[in-house]
């Protein structure tokens, strides 16, 4: 099966993304901070949907030395 | 005749033994009776049937299932005389139980033992992260049961990396294959180990009951995922699992969620996101339109109040100017009043010498050359006599 490597790691972008929903949710009245974050957000959102929608699988079969 | 001494017969006779018995092909079978273990270390038993008795040694730690007087057992190994005290024993390399009631009981001994040293205990179990990046994946790769794992996966999830490690899932050497794969993983920084198999009978699935791979799962510094397809009974490896599947499909689900779902969330929270900010963004417009509204309004208050004071000043300043004028008007009558011309006009003089306004007679000698004034004009004159 052919790999096509993610970038970063999906994980903490995810978190990250829930992270600055977060802040917004809590209403911080900082607007050039809010720009920026609301910029970082979408990026994330991209980011993820790309690696849901265009990575692939890796699938490695290890065989222990002394089988059979 | 050849005398042989007692060593070279005793050595002769397990040469033969060992020639003669086939391991790989042969097992006895029997039931336990008079099982005991000895400094930790040596198991002493024997196996019967209605006519017969074999005396039975085994190393403690190749003992993997709990043995008890009455349980009938099939053992792998080999026959031998030991030389020392001449006494014949088979040599036990692994035990397995035979019959379900055996096994059933020999298992829930085990359970018993494990429960005892806390392998079930609630608060040990970790959680799996959400989000998975690379896995341990420990079954056969040529069952039925790592396809649907595997088919399962990639109908849900992207970007995983699933390494896969082939073992036995059957027989007496599928728990030293399953313990090896699983020690063989801790050296790697997986996000989860999975352990899976399809479905079968209790006997089948005794691997996943084995003693050494039950405390290598627990052991496992990888949280562990075990789904085992059966029907009863849960097997002692899924009891002691961070997280338990029922089959090797409910494994796959478990291990990732579904990307539909995913990319619906991530959606849901930018969607969030902008929303919040335009709200921020019209909260602080209207924050700034109100700042403007009340700004001019007091522009306008101020200007109205500046228009006001200057017309309250123009009328003090009139009022002040028109009194002072009435006083000055009032004085200037004052001192008219006081204007020699004005006397003259009565009908008096005055008499002026030497540019001196005179007041008494007694200034003036004869000739003196005086000038007297009247209201229209002034004459010279001598004074005749004093």
């Amino acid at each position: 099966m052919t790999t096509k490597k993610t970038k970063g790691d999906f994980a903490s972008k995810f978190k990250e993304l829930e992270d600055i929903a977060e802040w917004f949710e809590k209403g911080e009245p900082d607007i050039d901070k809010g720009m920026k974050k609301f910029e970082r957000a979408s990026a994330l959102a991209k980011e993820l949907k790309t690696v849901l929608e265009e990575a692939e699988n890796k699938i490695q079969i290890i065989r222990s030395s002394n089988e059979e | 005749m050849h005398a042989f001494s007692v060593t070279e017969f005793l050595n002769l006779a397990n040469n033969a033994l060992r020639d003669f018995w086939d391991q790989s092909a042969f097992v006895v079978e029997g039931e336990v009776t008079d099982f005991r273990v000895s400094r930790g270390q040596w198991v002493n038993f024997s196996i019967k049937d209605e006519e017969g008795l074999l005396p039975c040694f085994m190393v403690a730690y190749k003992l993997h299932l709990p043995i008890q007087d009455g349980m009938k057992i099939r053992i792998h190994g080999y026959p031998r005389i030991y030389p020392k005290y001449g006494k014949f024993s088979f040599n036990v390399e692994t035990v397995e139980l035979v019959g379900e009631g055996d096994l059933q009981k020999a298992l829930k001994l085990l359970r018993k033992k494990l429960e005892k040293e806390g392998f079930f205990d609630p608060e040990r179990k970790r959680e799996l992260p959400r989000f998975p990046q690379k896995v341990a994946l420990i079954a056969s790769t040529e069952s039925a049961a790592y396809g649907d794992f595997i088919r399962i996966i990639n109908e849900r999830w992207r970007g995983i990396q699933i390494d896969a490690y082939h073992v036995l899932v059957q027989g007496q050497r599928a728990p030293k294959s399953i313990i090896q794969a699983i020690e063989a993983a801790q050296k790697t920084d997986y996000d989860a180990l999975i352990l899976t198999r399809g479905g079968g009978s209790l006997e089948e699935l005794m691997a996943f009951n084995d003693e050494g791979l039950v405390r290598a799962l627990h052991g496992s510094r990888i949280p562990t995922l075990v789904g085992i397809g059966h029907e009863r009974d849960t097997s002692l490896a899924e009891d002691v699992a961070d997280v338990r599947a029922s089959t090797p499909t409910d494994c796959a689900r478990r291990l990732v969620p579904d990307r539909g779902d995913i990319l619906y969330e991530i959606s849901m929270r930018e969607q969030g996101i902008a929303n919040e900010l335009q709200d921020t963004l019209a909260e602080k417009q209207r924050i700034i339109q109100n700042a403007t509204s009340q700004a001019i309004n007091w522009l306008t208050a101020l200007r109205e109040k500046q228009s006001q004071s200057e017309e309250r000043l123009e009328q003090l300043a009139r009022h002040w100017f028109q009194t002072l004028e009435d006083h000055v008007e009032s004085l200037t009558r004052f001192c008219g009043s006081f204007d020699p011309a004005f006397v003259l006009k009565r009908g008096y003089a005055y008499i002026e010498a030497h540019g001196k306004i005179l007041t008494s007679v007694n200034t003036l000698e004869a000739n003196a050359k005086i000038k007297i004034h009247l209201r229209d004009g002034a004459r010279s004159a001598t004074i005749n006599k004093k």
